[in-house]
């Protein structure tokens, strides 16, 4: 007996690694781009924010890898011939993670919601007529102008996404916060393991029905084989590179480039190019003083960039990781044009230096407010004021952080009342594609994106590209407006660049996308 | 000696008060916007200032502090900004790891460096004296960073022993909870040993030459006797005096300590407070460590009693 005890002990014993690698299995460790802290998409834009709520909440429509957007909860939509009067149907089975089927009316909700936030929304907004359910599964727009534009804005993947929620939830004031966590997508937020700033889990949602294609992007079945999705959030770059060498997490969204040769040297880690849409770096003139109100002093600047020194500065001599970009728009998308982009080949300094001058600006003080925290930021700063003082102004850097920076480039004050003249960021391509969701394009002034330029030349492009039915008349209103950003200079284009991501070897079918996608991952 | 503990812990509510007015008119003239960080990067200046004025940020100063005080009042630090949870919630969440590693640290120190302090004064002027020295140098002046990357890369990567990074509260298991805290607690501690090997040298090197211990050696007292009963103990003061003043030390090591390690704790709270400027969060943290740091003065001065009976309050 004693024996047979003694068997049965050391048998349980050694199974329980077995069991541990089977539950392992079944476990997603990821250290996602930043801390999550907190789940409103429609709240925040943050891309974090985004992330997650892929996991947990679903959309209408989805996009896929090419773009093209496709149904995800709506079984599919109709379009009258005046394409005033939109009809969609929401497929069968849909569930809430608390159990209560999803309505039509929880989206039209939901879709008051983001149309507030959102910029494609709001040109949603300015031409709805009426948005109502029509039944528990359908609900209808009427449109007082067609936009045909519609099933992209419900399906892009850009901050704020489409999401939708019950509408309890989707009643909260747009610029308040959510009080509670219910999706539809194909996890559900354990609220009760979230600890902000440490760890996000997200459990499968056995309610989840996904559709029948295989998944893309937003689109398709999004059918998962974990049980669980851990986010571990480690803030220092050399501690996740370790804790991923070391097996303790699997998957890292955004290794540094500074340590991607040891993971490249690790047998056990693979790497690949994270978001094939990349980013595209935004030096950002304040076009209300001098000297940036002056058209010909943001030429000036855009002649004698080099964009190579950008993108050497902030991704380092990888040449998987950037390219010199005479456009506005996301290299290789189909819009994708660089008319008019021949200011930005010139690398001209002395030209610019003596255009300069000629505008009357040689010396100028130049206030540029660096947000020194975040590195992508830190660099770009330091090649501008490089740039800015060879060709003859006078740069006063500012060093801060993000969090200064995000307050004091609201103001429109002189730069004497605590404005500024430049500061630098970056967009995602995905928000490039089109001028559809990048407020950065948006040449309205007072209301325009921060450094409030106006120009009726580059708005017309900008309108136009809505007003375009087909893709002819898309890429022939994008290239036009390519031209008139570059005349206009709204902001220098400081080079397209993209990241890796990085994953212990045993976890297959992680695809490149402008977001983690978790469906179709597996782990040995 | 209850009296005189009850009168320091009233005292400390005026200290709090004080302590909570400069957090907060620190943080309202400090630079930055939560509403900019929350609306993101493609946001509008205009949707910035809707989420500021929902948020209560737009409000003048005394309306602001007049309300947290209340609230602090009624025992409710209020919300996070950010996450919508209660700050009370946030740090209990996080109180955990912050004082393990903190009371880990503080034993693991004690432990190492008082005995190296009291071997140090008994060899002066020897190479063990100077090895001591060499070592508290090199732990005072290497940054707590730099150690945790070191063991990390050694005890982690190469050799395996222990995990990277995390934690593992105690109610997951003795082992598991230990095998996260000892490289933090091994690079936190390096800083503390050295400050309290110093001075428990320099206090014992002071109380050796004293008369008593030469008559006590006189009369045959045995060298450990000598050193860890009489010595000891009337070095003890000035060596509580640092402990205490070092956990401030502690605080500030911890910040770092768990950026390291991606320890769930107080100090990265705070540090993702600051730069997010959640407000809420940074005045409850500042509060907390206030009067964590009161507290231990007060078991500092308590602590007195017990070395040195002439002292009586």
């Amino acid at each position: 007996m004693r024996r047979r005890t003694f068997l049965a002990a050391t048998a349980a014993g050694l199974a329980l690694p077995a069991v541990s690698r089977g539950q392992d299995k079944k476990v997603l460790r990821f250290v996602p781009q930043a801390n999550l802290a907190n789940l409103d998409p429609i709240w925040t834009t943050l891309y974090v924010v985004r992330n997650a709520s892929a996991l947990f909440f679903d959309t209408l429509y989805g996009v896929d890898s090419q773009l093209r957007p496709q149904p995800q909860m709506c079984e599919g939509s109709e379009v009258s011939s005046d394409g005033l009067t939109w009809n969609f149907k929401l497929r069968t089975g849909l569930k809430w993670h608390d159990g209560e089927p999803v309505r039509a009316s929880d989206c039209v909700a939901s879709l008051q919601r983001w149309m507030v936030r959102d910029n494609m929304g709001q040109m949603l907004r300015a031409r709805l007529d009426e948005i109502a359910a029509v039944d528990d599964r359908s609900f209808r727009l009427r449109l007082k102008q067609p936009f045909s534009k519609l099933l992209y804005a419900l399906g892009k993947v850009g901050t704020p996404c489409a999401f939708m929620m019950p509408e309890r939830m989707a009643k909260t004031d747009p610029y308040k916060q959510i009080g509670e966590y219910v999706g539809s997508g194909p996890f559900r937020f354990k609220r009760d393991e979230w600890v902000p700033g440490s760890q996000a889990v997200f459990e499968r949602f056995d309610g989840y029905s996904p559709r029948a294609e295989p998944a893309d992007w937003l689109a398709g079945g999004k059918r998962v084989a974990f049980d669980r999705v851990e986010w571990r959030v480690i803030p220092d770059a050399a501690t996740a590179a370790a804790a991923l060498q070391s097996g303790e997490v699997d998957w890292w969204e955004t290794p540094i480039p500074d340590l991607v040769p040891i993971l490249r040297r690790n047998s056990g880690i693979a790497l690949d190019i994270a978001d094939p849409l990349g980013n595209i770096g935004d030096c950002r003139f304040n076009h209300l003083y001098p000297p940036f109100n002056d058209v010909r002093v943001r030429r000036a600047a855009l002649m004698a960039a080099n964009q190579a020194d950008y993108m050497q500065a902030v991704v380092g001599n990888d040449q998987n990781l950037w390219q010199e970009s005479a456009s506005f728009f996301t290299p290789g998308t189909a819009l994708y044009s660089e008319y008019g982009g021949d200011v930005l080949k010139q690398k001209n300094v002395e030209a610019a230096k003596k255009l300069v001058a000629e505008a009357g600006h040689q010396g100028a003080k130049v206030v540029m407010i660096v947000g020194t925290d975040v590195p992508i930021v830190k660099a770009q700063s330091d090649v501008t004021a490089d740039l800015l003082t060879k060709i003859g102004l006078n740069v006063d850097y500012v060093a801060t952080d993000w969090g200064t920076v995000g307050a004091r480039r609201a103001s429109k004050e002189p730069v004497a009342k605590g404005g500024w003249n430049v500061f630098h960021t970056w967009h995602a391509g995905v928000d490039c594609v089109n001028p559809g969701a990048q407020p950065a394009y948006y040449t309205t002034g007072e209301r325009a994106w921060f450094g409030w330029p106006k120009s009726d030349e580059v708005q017309g492009r900008i309108d136009a590209w809505f007003a375009a039915t087909d893709q002819a008349g898309e890429k022939s209103a994008v290239r036009e407006l390519n031209k008139a950003e570059m005349d206009f200079a709204t902001f220098l284009p400081t080079g397209f660049f993209k990241g890796y991501q990085a994953w212990r070897k045993g976890v297959s079918g992680i695809v490149r996308a402008p977001f983690p996608v978790v469906w179709g991952v597996t782990k040995a | 000696m209850l009296a005189y503990a009850v009168r320091r812990i009233l005292a400390t509510i005026p200290v709090m008060l004080i302590v909570a007015l400069f957090v907060f008119s620190l943080l309202y003239i400090a630079p930055g916007d939560p509403a900019a960080i929350i609306a993101g990067d493609q946001a509008s200046v205009a949707d910035v200032e809707r989420i500021r004025a929902s948020l209560g940020l737009d409000q003048p100063f005394v309306v602001r502090f007049g309300g947290w005080l209340w609230r602090i009042l009624h025992g409710d630090l209020g919300t996070s900004i950010f996450t919508n949870l209660p700050v009370t919630q946030m740090i209990a969440q996080r109180i955990e790891p912050t004082l393990s590693l903190m009371i880990a640290t503080l034993i693991f120190s004690l432990v190492c460096a008082i005995p190296m302090g009291v071997i140090a004064a008994w060899k002066h002027g020897t190479w063990i004296d100077r090895g001591v020295m060499i070592l508290a140098v090199f732990g005072f002046s290497v940054p707590v960073f730099v150690v945790g990357y070191l063991l990390a890369y050694v005890f982690a990567l190469q050799l395996n022993w222990l995990p990277v990074q995390g934690f593992t509260p105690l109610s997951r298991g003795f082992w598991p909870f230990l095998s996260n805290l000892i490289l933090p607690t091994l690079a936190l501690g390096g800083v503390y040993i050295a400050l309290i090997a110093r001075i428990t040298r320099a206090t014992m090197m002071e109380v050796l030459s004293q008369d008593y211990i030469r008559t006590a050696r006189a009369k045959g007292v045995g060298q450990h006797a000598i050193l860890f009963v009489h010595a000891l103990k009337n070095a003890a003061v000035p060596i509580v005096t640092v402990v205490g003043l070092g956990v401030a030390l502690l605080i500030g090591g911890a910040v770092v300590t768990e950026s390291v390690f991606a320890i769930p704790g107080l100090g990265r709270l705070t540090v993702d407070a600051i730069l997010r400027r959640d407000y809420p969060v940074i005045q409850g943290v500042v509060l907390l460590f206030s009067f964590m740091y009161v507290l231990v003065n007060l078991a500092v001065d308590l602590l007195y009693t017990l070395f040195d009976p002439r002292i009586r309050y």
